[in-house]
């Protein structure tokens, strides 16, 4: 099935969001201050980007 | 692993497969219900997950297992278990003054990520030197500026046993000086042995208590 372009982001959304939080379960066992760094710096990025894709999905045209 | 680990840990799962879901049928999204479910799943539960790492993250950071994870603050761990009362972080560990899992946290209040912007580009910056950098003997580790009174007055201000001892009395103006911080508890030949790091070779250990 042709996905619309405002479904391509929600595509990259899931994506980014998964990874996110893959990584966020990655470093929850550990604590270290590697583990801290890795969600300020990887997790949460990705999880937000993710986030702002969704929400652009839904402001963009159909 | 604590039960709120787990929690976290299921969350951030189920959530991930819910958000990997919308990825690969983002069709589903055409119905309405499919739009109600890609908001759960790519919004409301990524915010929550987030949050919930954010706390957990947080609150690990305050940890002494956390803060000794860093092979430099071996020794500064180890002066907690000195068989020696002088020891001023010594008799706080054994004797309970302080939390055990958080001992670090409850005496240095304001360091990396709980302080201001300053001391959390200097987290990064000993992150840094611990992987990338040359990591300074632990005895030549020197706080960045004088241990502030305030942190012993969080707990000791108002406690008989600090109001009425002889020594803080020996002069009216000596507690207020204290409290104003103009006089250190730490450096005014009264409290001065503290992570004494040069003297661990000579020292013997308390066997009562083991560092978390």
């Amino acid at each position: 099935m042709r996905l619309l372009p405002a479904e391509r982001r929600l595509e990259w959304a899931g994506g980014l969001i998964a990874t996110g939080l893959m990584v966020e379960i990655a470093v929850s066992a550990w604590i270290h201050p590697l583990a801290f760094v890795t969600f300020a710096l990887v997790a949460c990025p990705l999880v937000a980007a993710g986030m702002l894709f969704f929400l652009w999905s839904l402001v963009s045209p159909r | 692993m604590s039960r709120s680990d787990v929690l976290l840990m299921l969350l951030a799962g189920v959530t991930a497969a819910l958000a990997a879901l919308v990825a690969m049928r983002a069709d589903i999204t055409r119905a309405r219900a499919g739009k109600i479910f890609a908001f759960g799943a790519l919004f409301l539960l990524p915010a929550l997950s987030l949050a919930a790492g954010y706390s957990t993250q947080m609150e690990r950071a305050q940890s002494t297992r956390f803060c000794l994870s860093c092979h430099v603050m071996t020794d500064y761990g180890r002066t907690l278990l000195i068989d020696d009362p002088g020891y001023l972080p010594a008799a706080h560990f054994q004797n309970g003054r302080v939390p055990r899992d958080r001992a670090c946290y409850t005496c240095h209040t304001d360091y990396t990520m709980f302080g201001g912007v300053t001391s959390k580009r200097r987290g990064l910056r000993h992150l840094y030197v611990q992987y990338l950098g040359t990591v300074p003997p632990p005895a030549q580790i020197r706080l960045y500026e004088p241990y502030h009174n305030r942190e012993c007055l969080y707990c000791h201000e108002g406690a008989r046993t600090f109001e009425e001892a002889s020594p803080h009395n020996s002069a009216p103006e000596l507690r207020p000086e204290m409290k104003a911080n103009r006089l250190s508890c730490t450096s005014s030949n009264c409290h001065d042995i503290v992570h004494d790091v040069a003297s661990l070779s000579d020292v013997t250990f308390w066997k009562g208590v083991t560092l978390p």
